[in-house]
């Protein structure tokens, strides 16, 4: 019996290479499988009867029981509620986000405070917490303060968590910006605020959107927050919306629950398709 | 306009103490005069233009435009105008929109705007570049462009900081005619700081030079050249830098004299007029353009380490008990490594320091 490093010795190089791509592709397939296949069901059982679903079992879908119908779930009952509040809150969370973040990762890169390092770092402990142990708190002081069930409550809560990461990410990129740019607009007799818009601001593009992008994907997709900080029932977003849908006990709709889940998955999808070029971007630190 | 810069000083704190930047400078730059300020890295030359323009305050001194003291004036009421090192161009906007900025921030009417914009674009041969965008010009192009920039605001202080340093050799000659002829146009006081001496020379009215914080020496290029004040001047001025040679002063018969390498060479001086220094040490400078390569039986010995040849001269240099000394030869020169020969000063171009202070005393 030869020893197991000579028989891989034997292998000619051919056979090793070809190996390697069996397994690459291999191990590919396989996670795209898993990864892929609920969102596959989720769309498949999007257009499939809601009876049929609960009754038979089918890896793909029939003609027989391919149907629209799931979709009209839309305009009822509070699912258009859930929709909307949902875009409102991730609207609402982007301007802020974007806003402010410009406006502190300036403060940031141009201006001199004591402990600005630790002031940094500081920022990054909220990502310390999970959301339930910063929800409840929350909930707390934003019952005592009337922002229960208001969708700025949700907006701001939803900002303070992305804040950090764009501020951060905006400090570092306006670090990258040459401060003679500016300094050539005071000369030319720009104030410091209108030097910020015609100077800086336009040139963060990339950052702007990379921070928006961060803060679309925490909103849109936040559970947590939205069930702690909207309690009730017809103020509440589609996460915990459509848990609640489930809950409702008795008969459950996977139809339906499938449909509206599958259009809420769309913007997402989009956004990343079309703004990825810009979110590396935004990520790149630029050498000039 | 005149800019007059009286006792100014900047200090800096710094981890380990204090920086002092620019000590008790005192400056005047009259209307339309070009001044350069040149100085080694650090000698505090860009901390007084940013002082002048504004982006920076002196900690004590004033800072006068004719009257009207600016020294604590914002950069936006100054009406300076500033070249960067880094030309700065705002890469978002196009060359018309980058020269349109100061005017539209001032409020100039649209037809007025266009109107200027395409006169310096004449000026400046950047006519047909002006719909472009900052990045896809050269170099030169967006000097060209950030020149324009200043020229249509029409500033009453012109100030560059170091603008060609990031230039090659050719586009920099290129450009200092261009650099000449819009100072012209504008007729305003010019504050141009550089480390090239070249640069300083070729361009100015008048030379400044800055070390350590301190004005060594003002005046016009031919000045500062065949007088330097002291031998920071004497080195840093002229091309390559001039020779020190340690040397003893010695009187005979009423006429001074040098002593160095044991030799003599008597000085068109007579030993009173080098008064006090009769029998002391002093420092020898003279310029490599008058220093003669002779044989080793002739003044300094030298030993030959290498030639480099320009085409239109040679510089040689030589291991000598001084260190090592640079010598202008003929373009035909070539020495033999390791040589024996002996460098002659030429004696009417020999300039006397001061040992301890550097200064020239002839």
């Amino acid at each position: 019996m030869s020893a197991p490093t000579e028989s891989e010795q034997r292998l000619s190089y051919e056979t090793r290479d070809r190996l390697y791509q069996v397994a690459l592709y291999g191990s590919a397939a396989l996670f795209t499988f898993i990864i892929l296949f609920p969102i596959y069901w989720m769309v498949q059982n999007a257009f499939t009867d809601s009876q049929a679903v609960i009754t038979e079992f089918a890896w793909f879908p029939s003609p027989e029981t391919v149907t629209l119908e799931n979709f009209s779930v839309l305009t009822a009952g509070a699912v258009p509620t859930y929709v909307i509040n949902t875009i409102v809150v991730t609207i609402g969370t982007i301007v802020l986000v974007v806003a402010v973040s410009l406006v502190a990762g300036y403060g940031m890169a141009r201006f001199r405070f004591k402990y600005k390092e630790s002031f940094a770092q500081f920022l990054l402990l909220g990502y310390m917490f999970s959301p339930i142990v910063l929800g409840l708190p929350l909930y707390l002081i934003w019952s005592e303060t009337g922002l229960l069930n208001a969708r700025i409550g949700l907006v701001i809560a939803l900002s303070a968590i992305s804040m950090p990461f764009a501020v951060w990410l905006m400090w570092k990129y306006i670090q990258t910006i040459p401060e003679s740019m500016e300094e050539s607009a005071w000369i030319a007799g720009a104030s410091r605020w209108r030097t910020f818009w015609d100077v800086v601001v336009p040139q963060t593009k990339p950052a702007i959107v990379a921070c928006a992008l961060f803060a679309f994907a925490i909103a849109w997709n936040d559970f947590t927050f939205a069930q702690i900080l909207l309690p009730s029932q017809d103020s509440t977003t589609f996460a915990p919306g459509i848990m609640r849908l489930i809950d409702q006990g008795g008969y459950t709709s996977w139809g339906d629950i499938m449909a509206v889940s599958f259009l809420m998955t769309i913007p997402p999808l989009l956004f990343a398709y079309f703004l990825q070029e810009y979110l590396l971007k935004g990520f790149e630190v630029r050498t000039r | 306009m005149t800019v007059n810069i009286s006792n100014m000083t900047r200090v800096f704190d710094a981890p380990d103490g204090r920086i002092v930047a620019v000590d008790d400078l005192s400056l005047t730059i009259d209307d339309g005069e070009f001044l350069t300020l040149v100085g080694p890295s650090g000698c505090g030359k860009t901390t007084t233009l940013r002082c002048v323009a504004g982006l920076d305050t002196p900690t004590s001194g004033t800072i006068t435009v004719d009257d009207r003291d600016v020294t604590n004036l914002p950069p936006q009421e100054r009406d300076v105008a500033l070249l960067f090192q880094d030309i700065a161009l705002y890469p978002h906007m196009t060359v018309r929109e980058n020269m349109e900025y100061g005017l539209k921030i001032a409020g100039v009417p649209e037809d007025e705007r266009r109107e200027s914009i395409e006169e310096a674009a004449d000026l400046l041969q950047i006519g047909d570049q002006l719909d472009k965008m900052p990045a896809s010009l050269s170099g030169g192009q967006q000097q060209r462009v950030a020149l324009g920039r200043s020229l249509v605001r029409d500033p009453s202080v012109f100030l560059f900081d170091e603008p060609m340093s990031d230039l090659d050799a050719k586009l920099k000659r290129e450009l200092r005619p261009v650099v000449q002829r819009i100072t012209d146009e504008i007729g305003c006081p010019v504050l141009y700081v550089t480390h090239d001496q070249e640069e300083a020379m070729t361009m100015s009215d008048r030379v400044a030079i800055m070390d350590g914080g301190e004005l060594q020496q003002a005046g016009p290029p031919k000045e500062v050249y065949d007088e330097p004040t002291n031998d920071f001047v004497g080195e840093f001025i002229g091309q390559p830098a001039m020779e020190f040679f340690d040397a003893h002063v010695e009187s005979a018969n009423g006429t001074a004299a040098v002593a160095l390498g044991g030799h003599t060479i008597s000085l068109d001086a007579s030993a009173d007029q080098l008064e006090g220094y009769v029998d002391r040490d002093v420092r020898v400078g003279v310029r490599p353009q008058h220093i003669t390569v002779a044989d080793a039986t002739e003044g300094i010995e030298a030993e030959h380490v290498l030639d480099e040849p320009l085409g239109d001269e040679t510089h040689s240099l030589f291991e000598t008990e001084y260190g090592n000394v640079t010598v202008v030869t003929h373009a035909d020169f070539d020495g033999d490594d390791g040589g024996e020969y002996g460098l002659v000063l030429e004696r009417s171009e020999t300039q006397l320091f001061d040992p301890a202070s550097g200064v020239r005393i002839f």
